[in-house]
C-alpha cells in the first residue's frame, strides 16, 4: 500500500510555496511577448527569491540575513528593472522574438527539463537545516528553465533576463545549502549582477545603433 | 612579499588611469612601461616563492607555487600586450577609442592578475566574471558587425558558464560545511586541506559543474563556440591577452577545483573527467585546423587545441606529466601573443585577416614574418621551442602513468594539428611575394613585443631557469601529491 | 433528532439540483454589475427552465433516438455525481465509496460524451463544431485531471474525495503545502475550461464561430433543451463543490447527521459557491479570450502546475 507522502512543516510548504513561484515566474517569461511585461515578471521573481531570504532571516534570526533580503531587494527588484526599462525606453521594439519554438513547445519541454531537475537533486543526499531540499531542486529547475529561456529567445533583453533569473535560481539555491556564507560574498555575487547588466546594456545599445534592432537573429555570419 | 603582491594589483590600475591622459605619447608609453614592472614583479613574486614557499599577504590573498606559474603566464601576457598596443595605437587618431582600447587592456590585465592570488571560492568566481565582462566590451569596442556578433555570443555564452560556475562555488561552500559548520570563510588553501571529509557525490558534482562552468572560457568542447569568434574579432593585444592569459587562469580556477576534489574523492574521477573533456576538445581543434581560412580563427583553434591537451595532462595525473603542463601554460603564453602579434602585422600588412589574401609573408615582413614562423612552429610543438619540451613531458608522463590509449590519441591529433599549422605557415610565408606589395617592416613596439615573446620560448624550451624548474615541479607535486 | 445516511445524501442530490441554478442566477446577475448592467433577476435561470419545459419539442428529420437520450443521460450523469463527492458531510456516506475520483472523473465524461454525441447527431454545422472543439479540449484536459489526482493520491495515498477533504483540515501545514496548492491551482484552470469560461470560452457569447460548449446544445429545444441547461447549471455547481470542498475549503460541512448541521452545511455551500462564483465573474470580465489555437497553451499552463505537483512530492517534501 502506497504511504501518504510526509507533510512538510508550516515554515517548509511556506518556502517551499516561494520557491515555486519563483520557477512558476520563470514559466511565465516563456509565455509573455512584451519585453516589459518580462522585466515585470524578473522584479516579480527577485521579490520572491528576497522573500525566501527574509523567510531564512526569521527563522535564523540572523542580522546578516536580514541585510541580504534588503539588499538584494533593492539590486534585483529596483535597481535591474529600473535599468533595464530605460534601456528599453530607448528601444522602439517592443516585443521579443521567439522564433526558436512556440509557448507550448517550451512548457512542456520545460517540463521536462524541470522533471530531469527534480530527479537529479533528488538523486543528491542533501541534507540542510534551514531550508528544505524541495527548495534546492526548484532552485535547479529555475536555473535549467533559464537556459532554456535563453535558447528559445532571440532577442538580446529577454536572453539578458534570463541570465538574471538564471541568478534568481543560483540564489535559491544558495539559500538552501550555503545561509551561512559570509554576507560578503553573497554581496559580492550581487554587485556582479550589476556588472553584467552593464555589459548586456552597452551589448543592446550598441547592437541597437547599429541595426535598429535587438533581435539577434542577424548575428550568425561567424561559423567555423 | 606583500609589497610585490600590492604592487602587481595596483600597477595595472594606475595604468589604467593613466591611459586617459591627454598627451597620447605618455599614455601608450607609461601603459608599456608599467606593464614591463608589473611583469619585473610577478617574477620577483615567483623567485620569493621559489625560495621561502608560498605566502600569505592577508587571509584573502595568497600565492603559492601554483598560481605563481599563471601570474608569470599573465604578467608577462601584460607586458608584451602593453608594449604591442603602444605601437598599434601610435597612429590612431580617434582618441575615444585609444583611451576605452587602452584603459579596458590595463584592467581586463588586472582582473586577470588577481585571479591566481586570490584565496576564496567567491573570488575567484568574482574575478573570472569581471574579467568576461571587461573583455567582451572589449571585443565591442571594433564597433564592427562581426565584433558585435562575436562579443553577443561571448556574453552570452560565458555567462550561462559561470551561471553553472557559481553553482559550482555554492556547492562547494556547502560541502564545506559539513567540515566548518555553517559559518565559515571558504579559503582555497582551508578547503583543500581539509577535503577528505566532504561528501563524495556533492564533491564530484562540484567538479564536474565547475569544469563545465570555468570551462566555458577555457574553450572546452562543447562549450568553446565563442571562443574562435571573440579571439578573431578582438583587436589584436586584446586577441593575445585572451587567447594567452584568460583561457590560462580559467583552466586555473578548473585546477583549483582539481585539487579540492581529488583529496575529497580520490584522483580517478577528477583524472577521467579531464582527460575525456581533453581529448574532445584536441579532437576538435585538431580537425577544424586542417580546414581555417582565417589566420586569428586559426591561431584560436590552436588555443583551443593547447587547452585540450593542458586538461589531457591533468588526465594523465604523473607528476612529470603536470610539470609538462604548467611549463605548457607559459610557453603557450610566449607562443601564442607572438603568433597574434604576427597575424597582426600581417593583416595589416596584406589589408585582411583570410589567409587567402595573404602570400610571401617573409619578404614583405622579414622581421615580424620569421618571428611569426617560429611563434607558429613552437605552437605547432617543433623543437627547440619551449612546447616542444612541455609536451615531451606529458606524453612522457603519460606513458609513465600507464595511459598508452589517451596518448597514443593525443600523439596522433597533436600530430593533425601540426600538419594544419604548418601547412597554413608555410602557405603564406614561404610562398613568393605578389607583385604590387612592397616590405615595410612593422613598427618597433611590435617588433621587441614579439622578441620578448621568442627569447621566452627559446628560453623555455632550450633551459628553463633553475628557479621556474623547481616551481614547477613543486606546483606539480602539489597537484598530484600522492 | 438525527437524519438518516440516506435522507443525507438524497439532500445532497437535492441541494446541488435545486441550487445550480440559483447559483448560476446570481454569477449572472454579478456579471451584469461588474459589467455596468442591471443584469437579470436572481432567480431567472429557474424561470427559463420553467419556460422551457413547456414548450414543444422539436428534433432533426435524420436524428434518431440518440438525439433524445442524450440529455437524459446527460442529467442522470449530474445526478450521480453528488453522491460520490463530499456535497454536505465530512463523512461518507452508504454511497459515498462506490467510486473513487476517478469513478466520478468517469461520471462527468460520460455527461460531456453523451451531449458530444447528441451534437453531431443533429448533424448541424455549429453543433458539430462546437461537438469536436469540445472533445478536443477535453482530451487536453485529461492529463491535467490525471496528474491533479496523482498529487491527491500521493497526498493521501487514496484516491477518495472524502479523505482529500479530511487531510485538507487536518492542519494547516496541508494547506501551505506546495503540491496542494499546484494542485489546487490546475484544478481551477480545468474548472475554467470545463464550464465554458474565459480564457477558454465566452459563455454568453452569441457568436456561433466563437462557441465551445454553448454550441453543442443548439439543435435541442423543449424539455430536452431544459435539461441540457439545467444539466451544464449543476455541472458548473459540481465542479464548484469539488473544487471547495475537496481542495481549498471544505469547512462548515455537517460532521453529524443533525438538522440544523445539514441546513448550515447547504447554506454554507452554496455560500461558498457564490463566492467562488463571483471570483471566476471578475476573472472573466479582466481577461480576454484566447484564440481558439492559444487554448493549447492554456492548457500547457494547467499540465505544468499539475506535474510540479506532483514532482514536488516525488521529492518526498512537497
Amino acid at each position: 500500500m502506497l504511504a501518504a507522502a510526509p507533510v512538510p512543516s508550516v515554515f517548509n510548504g511556506t518556502a517551499e510555496v516561494l520557491a515555486m513561484v519563483v520557477l512558476l515566474a520563470t514559466f511565465a517569461m516563456f509565455r509573455t511577448q512584451l519585453l516589459r511585461a518580462q522585466v515585470k515578471l524578473y522584479a516579480v521573481q527577485s521579490l520572491f527569491v528576497s522573500g525566501l531570504a527574509l523567510a531564512a532571516a526569521v527563522t535564523r534570526g540572523e542580522s546578516e540575513l536580514y541585510v541580504l533580503a534588503v539588499v538584494s531587494a533593492a539590486v534585483k527588484v529596483v535597481a535591474i528593472p529600473a535599468v533595464m526599462r530605460r534601456l528599453l525606453d530607448r528601444i522602439d521594439g517592443s516585443l521579443a522574438g521567439h522564433e526558436a519554438f512556440s509557448v507550448t513547445t517550451a512548457v512542456l519541454v520545460g517540463i521536462a527539463v524541470a522533471a530531469f531537475g527534480f530527479f537529479a537533486v533528488g538523486a543528491l543526499e542533501v541534507r540542510t537545516a534551514l531550508l528544505p531540499r524541495a527548495a534546492l531542486a526548484i532552485g535547479v529547475a529555475v536555473i535549467l528553465e533559464s537556459f532554456l529561456l535563453m535558447i528559445a529567445r532571440t532577442d538580446v533583453p529577454s536572453q539578458a533576463i534570463g541570465f538574471f533569473s538564471l541568478e534568481n535560481g543560483v540564489s535559491i539555491a544558495g539559500l538552501v545549502v550555503a545561509t551561512g556564507m559570509p554576507l560578503l560574498l553573497e554581496l559580492l555575487f550581487l554587485f556582479d549582477l550589476l556588472v553584467a547588466v552593464v555589459a548586456f546594456g552597452v551589448m543592446m545599445r550598441t547592437l541597437h545603433l547599429r541595426s535598429a534592432t535587438v533581435s539577434a537573429r542577424g548575428l550568425e555570419r561567424l561559423r567555423g | 612579499m606583500a609589497w610585490l603582491i600590492a604592487l602587481v594589483l595596483a600597477l595595472p590600475a594606475v595604468a589604467a588611469v593613466a591611459a586617459w591622459a591627454r598627451n597620447d605619447v605618455a599614455a601608450r608609453v607609461s601603459g608599456a612601461v608599467l606593464g614591463a614592472a608589473t611583469f619585473a614583479c610577478c617574477v620577483a613574486a615567483a623567485m620569493v616563492v621559489a625560495g621561502s614557499g608560498p605566502a600569505e599577504v592577508t587571509r584573502w590573498l595568497r600565492v603559492d607555487e601554483l598560481s605563481v606559474i599563471f601570474l608569470l603566464a599573465t604578467g608577462f601576457l601584460y607586458m608584451v600586450s602593453a608594449m604591442y598596443s603602444a605601437g598599434l595605437l601610435a597612429h590612431t587618431s580617434d582618441d575615444v577609442y585609444r583611451r576605452r582600447l587602452l584603459s579596458g587592456l590595463h584592467l581586463f590585465a588586472l582582473a586577470m592578475l588577481a585571479v591566481p592570488v586570490v584565496n576564496e571560492i567567491a573570488l575567484l568566481w568574482t574575478a573570472i566574471e569581471v574579467t568576461t565582462v571587461i573583455s567582451a566590451l572589449l571585443v565591442m569596442l571594433e564597433d564592427t558587425e562581426p565584433a558585435l556578433e562575436a562579443a553577443w555570443k561571448y556574453i552570452l555564452i560565458a555567462s550561462a558558464g559561470l551561471g553553472i560556475a557559481l553553482l559550482a562555488t555554492i556547492l562547494m561552500y556547502f560541502a564545506g560545511t559539513v567540515a566548518f559548520g555553517a559559518h565559515y570563510q571558504p579559503y582555497l588553501d582551508l578547503l583543500a586541506r581539509h577535503a577528505g571529509t566532504y561528501p563524495p557525490v556533492v564533491t564530484e558534482l562540484v567538479l564536474v559543474l565547475a569544469v563545465l562552468g570555468f570551462g566555458t572560457k577555457v574553450g572546452f568542447f562543447p562549450v568553446h563556440t565563442w571562443l574562435p569568434d571573440a579571439h578573431s574579432e578582438a583587436a589584436t593585444p586584446v586577441s593575445a591577452l585572451l587567447s594567452g592569459s584568460l583561457l590560462g587562469v580559467s583552466f586555473y580556477a578548473i585546477l583549483r577545483y582539481y585539487v579540492i576534489a581529488r583529496a575529497a574523492i580520490g584522483p580517478d574521477v577528477p583524472r577521467r573527467t579531464l582527460l575525456g573533456f581533453g581529448i574532445a576538445t584536441l579532437l576538435l581543434a585538431a580537425l577544424y585546423l586542417l580546414r581555417q581560412g582565417n589566420i586569428k580563427r586559426l591561431l584560436a583553434y590552436s588555443s583551443i587545441e593547447h587547452m585540450g591537451i593542458l586538461a589531457i595532462a591533468c588526465g594523465f595525473g604523473a607528476p612529470l606529466a603536470l610539470a609538462g603542463m604548467l611549463l605548457q601554460v607559459l610557453a603557450h603564453a610566449a607562443a601564442k601573443s607572438t603568433a597574434f602579434f604576427g597575424a597582426g602585422a600581417l593583416t595589416l600588412r596584406f589589408g585582411g585577416r583570410d589567409l587567402s589574401l595573404m602570400r610571401g609573408g617573409l619578404s614583405a615582413l622579414p622581421w615580424s614574418g620569421s618571428m611569426f614562423l617560429m611563434a607558429v612552429l613552437a605552437l605547432a610543438a617543433a623543437p627547440p621551442f619551449g612546447i616542444f619540451r612541455s609536451e615531451f613531458q606529458i606524453v612522457l608522463g603519460g606513458l609513465s602513468a600507464g595511459s598508452y590509449g589517451p596518448v597514443t590519441v593525443m600523439v596522433v591529433l597533436v600530430t593533425v594539428a601540426f600538419f594544419g599549422l604548418a601547412l597554413h605557415a608555410t602557405r603564406i610565408l614561404l610562398s613568393p611575394l605578389p607583385p604590387g606589395v612592397g616590405r615595410a617592416e612593422a613598427s618597433p613596439w611590435t617588433l621587441a613585443a614579439m622578441a620578448c615573446g621568442v627569447i621566452a620560448l627559446l628560453v623555455l624550451g632550450i633551459h628553463p631557469p633553475t628557479d621556474l624548474a623547481l616551481l614547477l615541479e613543486r606546483a606539480a607535486s602539489h597537484l598530484g601529491a600522492r | 433528532m438525527v437524519l438518516s445516511p440516506a435522507a443525507i445524501q438524497a439532500l445532497q442530490v437535492a441541494t446541488v439540483l435545486f441550487g445550480a441554478p440559483l447559483v448560476q442566477g446570481v454569477i449572472a446577475r454579478v456579471e451584469a454589475r461588474l459589467q455596468g448592467r442591471r443584469g437579470p433577476r436572481v432567480l431567472q435561470p429557474y424561470y427559463d427552465i420553467a419556460k422551457l419545459f413547456s414548450k414543444e419539442t422539436l428534433w432533426p428529420d435524420h436524428a434518431t433516438w440518440v438525439f433524445l437520450a442524450a440529455p437524459v443521460v446527460a442529467f442522470c450523469c449530474y445526478l450521480i455525481f453528488p453522491l460520490l463527492i463530499p456535497v454536505l458531510t465530512t463523512y461518507g456516506l452508504p454511497l459515498g465509496y462506490i467510486a473513487d475520483i476517478f469513478g466520478s472523473g468517469f461520471v462527468l465524461a460520460l455527461a460531456a460524451f453523451a451531449v458530444a454525441l447528441a451534437a453531431a447527431e443533429s448533424g448541424a454545422p455549429y453543433a458539430q463544431l462546437g461537438s469536436s472543439r469540445a472533445m478536443t479540449f477535453a482530451a487536453l484536459g485529461e492529463p491535467i485531471f490525471l496528474f491533479v489526482v496523482f498529487a491527491v493520491a500521493l497526498i493521501t495515498a487514496t484516491d477518495l474525495p472524502y479523505v482529500e477533504a479530511a487531510t485538507v483540515r487536518a492542519s494547516v501545514a496541508q494547506i501551505v503545502r506546495p503540491a496542494h496548492l499546484l494542485a489546487a491551482a490546475a484544478f481551477f484552470l480545468l474548472m475554467l475550461s470545463d464550464t465554458g469560461r474565459i480564457p477558454v470560452e465566452t459563455h454568453s457569447g452569441t457568436l456561433e464561430f466563437g462557441m465551445i460548449d454553448e454550441a453543442r446544445t443548439l439543435e435541442h429545444s423543449g424539455p430536452l433543451f431544459a435539461l441540457l441547461k439545467w444539466g451544464s447549471a449543476m455541472k458548473q455547481l459540481l465542479l464548484y463543490t469539488v473544487f471547495i470542498n475537496v481542495l481549498v475549503a471544505p469547512w462548515g460541512l455537517a460532521s453529524t447527521g443533525a438538522p440544523g448541521d445539514v441546513v448550515w452545511a447547504i447554506v454554507s455551500l452554496l455560500g461558498k459557491a457564490i463566492l467562488l462564483g463571483c471570483a471566476v465573474a471578475v476573472i472573466d470580465d479582466s481577461f480576454a479570450k484566447l484564440r481558439l489555437f492559444k487554448v493549447a497553451g492554456f492548457m500547457a499552463a494547467g499540465f505544468l502546475l499539475a506535474v510540479l505537483a506532483v514532482l514536488v512530492l516525488f521529492l518526498g517534501a512537497g
